[in-house]
């Protein structure tokens, strides 16, 4: 322990508590973008209506929107004089959770729309030459598509555990409760906090770098198979 | 008997209008004719990997998992060319030999690639394959669209002696477009020529390939025969 302090790094129980909260945000906010944003690339992909062109305008402005603007939005939501005020989710989990939803999912959607057009159209016309049905179909287009599907989730894991904007506003930044460690650091620079800062700023780094070797662990992996 | 009444598709300035086109069961059937003529748009029509505007067809009791249709340039699925060949068989709920899988990997000269990555292997490999895959849940009706156009001349004798074998076990209907008119001539039973998005002549290959007046087709049959 006195290695870690000399080298100017921090470990308590708060540091610790923040780890494990920001891990929790992040996994939890990437399920449910996931789960929203993963059939409606396909469905966007899959389906012609009315309107869709603009739709996919607007999941594309939002796959580029300022996560501040995001997480005002949500507090305007939230706030107690706001329409879902009742709900008293403002500076709580939920509501960090929901602003994430809001940056991510567009991505993943946004994502799983532009590898669906390039790959399921072919997919597709495979299963039905070999006398596939729908739901069968179905399966091969994601069973196919997996290895696009688990950059696309690591990319809004990525995006989630680095946001800072929005969590901020939304969350309040409360120690033990809706700290993370991008919000920790900011406020812990602010009081001049180093040790614990650069503690967390490694961790992130860390979270980072293994995220990033995974996804080269998928990549070469692929092209093990692909040469095998 | 496979009846088209009438079957029609408009694509950009391109008019598809076949009618009554009769195509006897469990013989081979060989559809001829220039680039553009409508080959590939009929059998892709036949088989539901395109959606007809008018759609008058009787195909008895045939069902889709009875019917395979191979294309110019087959998708592989991101697996193994063992796993590839399972997949027809998985669909329909039919039992998975071994024995049969290495047989038809044998059969259609690929012994010792069954653990091979399916999409790593050459153009005329993957033709092979997907003629495989589709023959090997023996379907009643198979629709060939150029799949032989890329092997080597061996292969394509291969696959001919493998058709004459299926017919003299268990007769299937064949569709099968191709330029290779001396394929199509040892082949087929009975050709029918398409000329503008319609059948222009129907025959033997005798009446067809040999004793034809029709202008359109002697044009044709003099840049084809050459080489073929």
């Amino acid at each position: 322990m006195q290695f870690w302090t000399s080298m100017g790094i921090e470990i308590n129980q708060e540091i610790i508590d923040i780890i494990l909260l920001t891990m929790k945000l992040a996994i939890v906010s990437t399920v449910i973008s996931a789960l929203l944003g993963i059939p409606f690339g396909m469905f966007l992909e899959r389906v012609d209506f009315f309107g869709k062109k603009v739709i996919i305008r607007i999941n594309r402005t939002l796959m580029g929107f300022p996560p501040v603007v995001v997480g005002l939005a949500v507090y305007l939501l939230l706030m107690r004089r706001g329409p879902l005020g009742r709900w008293e989710l403002l500076f709580t989990f939920p509501a960090m959770v929901i602003a994430q939803t809001v940056i991510i999912a567009p991505i993943i959607s946004g994502m799983v729309y532009t590898s669906c057009k390039n790959m399921a159209p072919q997919i597709r016309n495979f299963a039905i030459s070999m006398g596939a049905d729908r739901w069968q179909t179905f399966l091969l287009v994601i069973k196919e598509m997996k290895n696009d599907i688990y950059f696309i989730l690591i990319t809004g894991f990525g995006r989630s555990i680095s946001e800072v904007g929005a969590v901020m506003i939304v969350g309040g930044n409360i120690k033990y409760k809706t700290r993370t460690m991008t919000t920790a650091i900011s406020l812990m620079r602010n009081k001049g906090d180093f040790g614990e800062a650069i503690t967390l700023g490694l961790v992130l780094l860390g979270i980072s770098f293994i995220i990033q070797c995974f996804v080269d662990f998928l990549r070469r992996y692929e092209e093990n198979v692909e040469n095998n | 008997m496979l009846k088209i009444i009438k079957l029609e598709k408009k694509i950009g300035d391109f008019q598809l209008n076949v009618n009554d086109l009769r195509l006897e069961e469990k013989k081979i059937h060989g559809i001829i004719g220039n680039n553009g003529s409508g080959k590939s748009t009929l059998i892709k029509l036949m088989t539901g990997l395109l959606k007809p505007d008018t759609e008058i067809m009787d195909f008895g009791t045939l069902t889709k998992q009875d019917i395979v249709i191979t294309v110019p340039r087959p998708y592989m699925l991101h697996d193994t060319v063992y796993n590839n060949l399972t997949y027809p068989l998985k669909i329909r709920k039919q039992v998975i030999k071994k024995e049969t899988i290495m047989e038809w990997i044998d059969r259609c000269g690929l012994s010792g690639k069954e653990k091979q990555y399916a999409p790593s292997l050459s153009s005329g490999e993957r033709q092979k394959l997907s003629l495989a895959r589709a023959l090997i849940f023996e379907p009643r009706v198979i629709f060939i669209d150029e799949t032989m156009a890329n092997m080597d001349p061996d292969s394509v004798v291969l696959f001919e002696q493998i058709i004459s074998e299926i017919q003299l076990k268990k007769p299937a209907t064949w569709i099968i477009v191709s330029h290779q008119l001396t394929h199509i001539y040892k082949l087929c039973q009975c050709i029918h020529f398409m000329d503008a998005g319609s059948i222009l002549a129907s025959g033997t290959p005798d009446e067809i390939l040999l004793n034809s007046d029709n202008p359109v087709i002697r044009q044709y049959l003099s840049k084809y025969m050459i080489g073929n």
